[in-house]
């Protein structure tokens, strides 16, 4: 299909004629910024930068009930269908992220929740055009407009927005939309490859990930961990806002002769995490969660499924209250040996 | 809608104080409130402020604090820490915008049967007026 | 002012004792103005240590967060000193650790580091958005001066530090084994004008606007983590039996978590600022613990942190404590 255009101004009709209810767009709330549905509004602010909360709290929300029951009934009440999602605004790397994320959850046993929900999901993704300092996701295979995970890329051409259809669910979005987009020149693409150019070079911080995988088994012992992970506060900061991190914890609540059994996000970084129930815990410092951390995301996860489970968004590094930052820890590694 | 709504109330009473003056009201036949869930523990001073938090999450429309007069106390001190803790607890709900009349505390000692009538009634009454309490209860969210 | 020679060579000669384990201060980050805490054990290490409007981590944290270990068979436990840098209002946290016993004296060095006030790091990056680049930073005669790569900028310190460092009485340590130069000035008094302006507003809009923060809430437990009065083995919050707090994230169980916290807090809190800092959400949780900060102040007259020799508020009272709410 060919490339389209839209208009800044009849994005409110693209919104409407698709209908509102199906969209999810950056939305803030308090102080922090997540994909959400549109509330009223007809406009989308897609000057916001990465979102605060990873666009995998759409698919794989922080809790997720995953059968209702009741006392005297011997049938459980699983949750209804996956509503259909139209995304707009994803940032590449977060879309790379999921399809990263999509390995594990269709691993085995494929997992209903997250599956069903991806199915029914169109993604529109939007390329960068101002990479934070902290973003790399060039060392990873990703890229400011890079396309994998998305349906649709769009890019900002000041005036509209370029749409490339890239899969038959993007090619059916544009479609849908009729009118409101308009066929694109040769000169709009030529322009969005500048501006993806463009953007790729403001990215500077750079990891060569060449060699880490096989690497971290090795430094196993080493005093890296130690010295990386001191000033670590244990909190769940960077594997909750981070796009790949995927563990959570499963859950009863009980009130009163109605209970629900439902999954939470959990993080590596907390103490009770690998506590047993003895009181034994395995990993019984910071340093070696902070070492399962990156072994899990650079090592284990690569074993399994033969990918790095990074993206480069800088989340982590953004947000660490203490500066322990995960591209420091991976050159340590590379020069390590 | 004020009129039918029947608010839902925890007490958390003391054992030796409020929980017999409350034990008067009722040998003495004096009428009051039945809005009122009552659970006795041994002293004021035993009563977690998270009990508050917790009643309400669970659905309660209001909570009642009630432990002997200060000086009074079983166990010598008890109910004085009880009243620092709850005087923050106080402040900290309305702080956050919980309405002042979903949360008392009262002094009511064994002979007080007939206090214990009004401290309910004004529990009770003011619970009324506010409403069924909605902000942070649990009812369900997202099942 | 802010010697960083007299800072390393007390922290050398400090960390070279046999009986000190090792010392925490502070180092610049991998980017930008961020800065790290600093763990030291050899004596060369000491020449990375800082002292800047930077350093805004509370280093009394990890006095309590360090993780206890059971002792093997046939050892004896570690009993040497850690070393700590202090600003104000950290040593205010080593002060009510101690008044409750958390650590003991005897286990701790405190060198003293009194404070012109830390930046506001999301004000910072806002004036200089996007520097990689390591910056270096000063106090200035009323003004911090950033070390850039086009050369240094001079900014009123009005406009970068932490509005905690703008209403600060206690810049200097309250207490110190050393104090490493002298005493600053403490700024005029506090009126916690941030709580009033919330008061003074009606219920509802109280509630949504505290709805729409603890809404928001992702319980990462920074906040709780970086508090260095939250330092319980046994978390409320990590129990299950009995479950205090559930842990699906909704405005009910997200809510009664801060309440929890912010209570548990009650007449503890020093006001260092650093849950409000860490908080990946942007969650103003000083407007929360400061409102209880106010009303201990008013009602019974405590301030946490400042008397090595007080009793903790809520393991104390006195008879004629004002009760006029109580029926």
């Amino acid at each position: 299909m060919d490339n389209m255009k839209l208009a800044k101004e009849k994005v409110g009709d693209f919104l409407a004629k698709l209908g509102k209810e199906r969209f999810r767009v950056p939305q803030e709330t308090g102080g922090s910024s997540r994909f959400a549905p549109l509330n009223g509004e007809s406009s989308v602010d897609f000057t916001l930068s990465n979102t605060t909360v990873p666009l995998k709290s759409l698919f794989y929300p922080q809790t997720e009930t995953l059968y209702r029951y009741e006392v005297g009934e011997t049938a459980m009440k699983a949750p209804g269908e996956a509503d259909e999602m139209i995304i707009m605004g994803v940032r590449p790397c977060d879309a790379k992220a999921l399809t990263i994320v999509d390995r594990l959850f269709s691993w085995d046993p494929k997992d209903p929740y997250y599956l069903g929900r991806r199915e029914k999901a169109t993604i529109i993704g939007l390329a960068c055009q101002e990479p934070r300092v902290n973003c790399f996701c060039t060392s990873l295979g990703g890229g400011p407009a890079s396309t994998e995970g998305l349906d649709i890329l769009m890019t900002d051409l000041g005036e509209s927005f370029l749409f490339q259809p890239l899969t038959e669910k993007g090619e059916k979005i544009c479609q849908e939309a009729g009118d409101v987009l308009v066929k694109s020149e040769d000169s709009d693409v030529q322009a969005a490859e500048k501006v993806h150019k463009d953007a790729a070079s403001k990215i500077v911080r750079k990891i060569d990930s060449e060699g880490i995988p096989e690497k971290l088994p090795q430094l196993w012992d080493s005093q890296i961990w130690k010295k990386t992970s001191e000033p670590c506060l244990g909190c769940g900061a960077c594997t909750f806002l981070c796009p790949t991190c995927h563990c959570f914890d499963i859950q009863d609540e009980i009130e009163g002769l109605e209970g629900r059994r439902y999954r939470v996000w959990d993080s590596c970084m907390f103490k009770e995490y690998t506590l047993h129930t003895s009181g034994h815990n395995p990993r019984p410092t910071r340093r070696e969660r902070t070492r399962n951390r990156i072994n899990h995301k650079y090592s284990y996860f690569v074993d399994k499924f033969g990918v790095i489970a990074c993206v480069g968004c800088g989340r982590c590094i953004n947000l660490c209250p203490v500066n322990v930052d995960i591209l420091n820890i991976l050159s340590q590694v590379k020069e390590a040996l | 809608m004020s009129e039918q709504f029947e608010p839902n109330l925890v007490a958390f009473v003391c054992n030796w104080c409020t929980y017999a003056g409350a034990d008067l009201a009722g040998t003495s036949r004096i009428q009051y409130p039945p809005n009122l869930s009552v659970i006795r523990v041994m002293c004021t001073g035993r009563i977690n402020p998270l009990f508050v938090l917790n009643a309400l999450q669970q659905g309660a429309d209001g909570v009642l604090v009630s432990g002997c007069h200060p000086g009074d106390c079983h166990y010598m001190e008890g109910n004085y820490y009880a009243r620092r803790r709850f005087t923050l607890m106080k402040d900290l709900l309305e702080y956050v915008g919980v309405d002042p009349k979903r949360f008392h505390m009262s002094w009511v000692s064994a002979s007080e049967g007939a206090k214990w009538k009004e401290v309910v009634e004004t529990t009770v009454n003011e619970a009324k007026e506010v409403g069924p309490f909605e902000q942070f209860q649990r009812n369900k969210i997202n099942w | 002012m802010a010697d960083l020679e007299k800072l390393r060579a007390v922290a050398k000669e400090t960390v070279s004792r046999d009986d000190v384990k090792y010392l925490i201060g502070w180092r610049q980050g991998t980017y930008g103005f961020r800065v790290s805490p600093h763990f030291i054990t050899e004596p060369e290490e000491a020449d990375k240590l800082i002292f800047s409007p930077l350093c805004s981590n509370n280093l009394a944290t990890y006095l309590t967060l360090v993780e206890k270990l059971p002792v093997p068979r046939g050892q004896e436990p570690d009993t040497r000193k850690i070393a700590l840098m202090v600003k104000g209002c950290d040593s205010r946290a080593v002060v009510q650790q101690l008044v409750e016993q958390g650590i003991k004296r005897e286990s701790v060095i405190i060198i003293g580091c009194p404070c012109q006030g830390v930046v506001d790091l999301a004000k910072v990056e806002e004036k200089f958005p996007a520097v990689l680049e390591q910056v270096e930073a000063r106090w200035d005669d009323g003004k911090i001066v950033f070390k850039l790569s086009e050369g240094e900028k001079a900014v009123p310190r009005e406009e970068v530090l932490a509005d905690k460092c703008l209403r600060c009485r206690y810049p200097n340590p309250v207490t110190a084994d050393t104090l490493l130069w002298e005493k600053v000035e403490a700024e005029s008094n506090d009126e916690y004008a941030d709580v009033g302006e919330l008061e003074g507003k009606a219920p509802e809009e109280r509630w949504s606007f505290w709805e729409a923060y603890f809404s928001s809430c992702i319980r990462c437990y920074s906040c709780r983590n970086v508090c260095p009065m939250c330092y319980c083995e046994d978390c409320i919050l990590d129990r299950l039996n009995p479950t205090w707090v559930n842990r699906s994230n909704n405005i009910s169980e997200n809510t009664a978590f801060h309440l929890a916290r912010a209570f548990h807090l009650a007449g503890r809190c020093i006001e260092c600022g650093e849950c409000e800092r860490v908080c990946p959400v942007n969650i103003p949780l000083m407007k929360l613990n400061r409102k209880l900060t106010k009303e201990v102040r008013e009602k019974f007259e405590y301030e946490p942190g400042t008397d090595p020799d007080s009793k903790p508020l809520q393991a104390s009272y006195r008879p004629n404590d004002q009760e006029n709410f109580i029926l």
